[in-house]
């Protein structure tokens, strides 16, 4: 089952990397470059546009929630058995993820050091992670490359 | 006691949320900062209110 979930993830983020470079016009296929990266690594589709502060502060919050939820438990990515809602959501986070799963660092547990009723949200923490980050992957199809502090436009035209 | 951190970790992973999609909208790291405060804030009374009628609807009926 979860290899057959993985096959799909990877299906779908194919899916639209083919899209990106078959459909759309030559400006937009960057946007769909950006959309991968930013599926990689949390901000680097912003930074491939050029949004750097946008993608430093992705890069910190991401990060940070996905290692928080991590540590809790024991440094494993969640597994098909601990929750299939989070098992999904968590590949949201990309190339960790998929890493993880090859490396067959999976199927987390509860820490002995830790309360058991810590478990869960950690479980909780990788997942939104996930989540966020392929929403700010698609966020990169919102921009048209233009750089964060382009002069506004208005002001020009009035003088 | 477990019900106690996970009222602590409800405040961090919400404010992540938030703020991220607050940043997906706009640029202005002013407005994102106001936003997600305001929204933090109704989110959390709400959340308060439905504690409270709940209490209160376990007590008396």
């Amino acid at each position: 089952m979860e290899r057959v979930i993985r096959l799909y993830v990877l299906a779908a983020i194919g899916l639209v990397f083919v899209l990106s470079v078959a459909m759309f016009s030559k400006d937009r296929r960057k946007n769909g470059v950006a959309f991968l990266l930013g599926w990689c690594v949390p901000g680097l589709g912003h930074l491939f546009l050029g949004r750097w502060k946008k993608a430093v502060f992705f890069f910190l919050t991401l990060g940070a929630t996905y290692l928080f939820g991590l540590w809790l438990t024991g440094f494993r990515t969640v597994g098909f058995d601990d929750n299939p809602f989070y098992y999904v959501g968590q590949f949201g986070s990309g190339m960790t993820t998929l890493l993880a799963s090859v490396l067959g660092k999976e199927k987390a547990f509860p820490r002995p050091d830790l309360s058991l009723g810590l478990y869960d949200p950690g479980l909780l923490y990788v997942c939104v992670a996930g989540l966020l980050n392929l929403v700010v992957a698609f966020n990169c199809f919102d921009f048209k490359g233009a750089p964060e502090a382009a002069p506004p436009a208005k002001e020009e035209a009035a003088k | 006691m477990n019900s106690i951190l996970d009222l602590l970790l409800y405040v961090p992973i919400t404010l992540v949320i938030l703020s991220v999609l607050e940043a997906c909208k706009q640029d202005d790291p002013k407005k994102i900062v106001r936003r997600t405060a305001l929204n933090f804030g109704a989110l959390t009374a709400v959340l308060l209110i439905g504690c409270v009628v709940i209490f209160f609807v376990n007590k008396y009926f």
